[in-house]
């Protein structure tokens, strides 16, 4: 500590130390934000059309759907939220008896006065399997997901909303 | 290196002056840490705590980093010159 | 210039060279163990990542930090953000995994004890269209592919080495004064 630089490099070192600390106490803080939001999630139309995938140009059977999301995810704005990612799930298992997981519509919510989605919408990404068609598969199950992504410390994620059990091929199938 | 830098540059302090840049500066870093934490908790606002870290950093650097003359009121007291004993 | 570090130099002799690379030795061997151990609890080859690109914008920045685990028996789920690296590619690319479809038992290892492995496709927050076009002609990833999956996150720490990538100048007068000092200092 005798000279100049060395009384920048010691307290240099110490505020790194102290700094780092701080980030691990507001990255345990958010631990005690425990808010779990529920909202209500209709799905107001479910079909199935042969569409093209122009990467491969190839025809296969796709998912599409219609939805009206309610939900207000205000409580889970904290000091340290820096956004939710938000998206809808579509789970179904498939005519070969494996499970399937796609996410058919997303949704960045960067503010706090964002948060309480009203949404009437369609899918962003249709439903594609790994099958060229849905023949076999008896229902799909959509849930609302949300990834609260923190400014400092742990991902979490949550489910805000589900409608379990939507028939697809009943509903409406043109081809 | 003191060649290089000069003694404006190297701002030289004595030992007692170096024990109370050492103790004030730890204590101001862990007490500021606590309480930025605790303000940008309070009206919750990350950038608060950090706005309020940084601040208080840069006042602590001024308050340590140059010589001021309280760092330097115990200078080191050397033995005077022995006189070399002249030869009989 | 540095007349006087050569003569202090000097002065210290061999045996304090020797010591001095010997420091120099333990302080990179320390960290690549912790890097290593890191590696060996969380199952992933590199622990901690910088994000290199701004395609998860914006809930990555470029020089965010992030911290992967890939445990052996975890399933991936659509939300999942992971780190992976397809074949032929230079860098690992960070994004959001968009769909999971397990492979049929047949198509999958018949070793009950491990999950049914899974075929994932992903794409960046920040970009249009899913990854495909990024997956140099594989039609979905595999877990063979992933790297690991984000857990945690530090904002900006690790910009330091994306500037040594962008600035190499920078990079080698780091290194050259890190060396240079090891070896002069005298504690």
């Amino acid at each position: 500590m005798h000279n100049l630089l060395s009384r920048v490099n010691n307290i240099s070192a110490f505020l790194s130390s102290c700094m780092m600390c701080l980030m691990g106490a507001v990255a345990l803080s958010s631990l005690l934000y425990t808010a779990d939001p529920k909202g209500t999630l209709t799905i107001k139309s479910a079909s199935i059309k042969e569409n093209e995938i122009r990467y491969y140009h190839r025809k296969q059977e796709m998912g599409f759907v219609g939805f009206k999301i309610d939900a207000d995810l205000t409580p889970l704005f904290h000091w340290n939220t820096k956004q939710l990612f938000v998206w809808l799930e579509a789970e179904y298992t498939g005519s070969d008896g494996v499970t399937n997981e796609v996410a058919v519509w997303d949704r960045i919510v960067r503010r706090k006065e964002d948060a309480y989605l009203k949404v009437n919408g369609r899918q962003q990404y249709p439903i594609k399997d790994m099958q060229k068609t849905f023949n076999g598969v008896p229902a799909f199950n959509f849930t609302l997901k949300y990834n609260l992504m923190p400014h400092v410390g742990l991902l979490t994620y949550g489910e805000a909303a589900r409608a379990d059990g939507i028939p697809y091929n009943s509903t409406s199938r043109h081809i | 290196m003191s060649a290089i830098f000069g003694d404006a540059l190297e701002a030289k302090i004595d030992f007692h002056g170096q024990a109370l840049v050492e103790l004030i500066a730890k204590a101001w870093l862990v007490v500021a840490a606590v309480v930025s934490f605790v303000v940008g908790w309070w009206f919750q606002s990350l950038r608060l705590t950090l706005v309020a870290y940084g601040a208080s950093t840069l006042i602590l650097a001024v308050v340590v980093l140059p010589p001021w003359p309280m760092y330097n009121k115990h200078p080191v007291k050397w033995l005077p010159v022995k006189e070399k004993p002249k030869n009989e | 210039m540095f007349s006087e570090e050569l003569k202090s130099f000097r002065r210290l002799g061999f045996r304090h060279l020797l010591l001095q690379c010997l420091n120099f030795a333990s302080v990179i061997a320390s960290g690549l163990m912790l890097w290593k151990g890191l590696g060996l609890i969380t199952n992933t080859e590199s622990p901690i990542v910088v994000v290199l690109s701004g395609s998860m914008e914006p809930a990555f920045y470029r020089g965010d930090l992030l911290f992967l685990t890939n445990p052996a028996h975890e399933r991936y789920h659509t939300g999942d953000i992971t780190v992976y690296q397809v074949p032929g590619a230079a860098i690992p690319i960070v994004h959001r995994v968009l769909e999971t479809h397990d492979m049929p038992a047949t198509v999958a290892s018949v070793d009950p004890t491990t999950p049914a492995r899974q075929y994932l496709l992903t794409k960046g927050d920040n970009n249009n269209a899913d990854d495909l076009a990024l997956y140099n002609g594989l039609r979905f990833l595999e877990r063979g592919h992933v790297v690991g999956k984000v857990r945690g996150f530090l904002p900006y720490v690790g910009y330091v080495t994306i500037a040594m990538n962008d600035f190499p100048q920078l990079k080698y007068a780091l290194l050259g004064g890190l060396g240079l000092m090891a070896l002069i200092q005298r504690e």
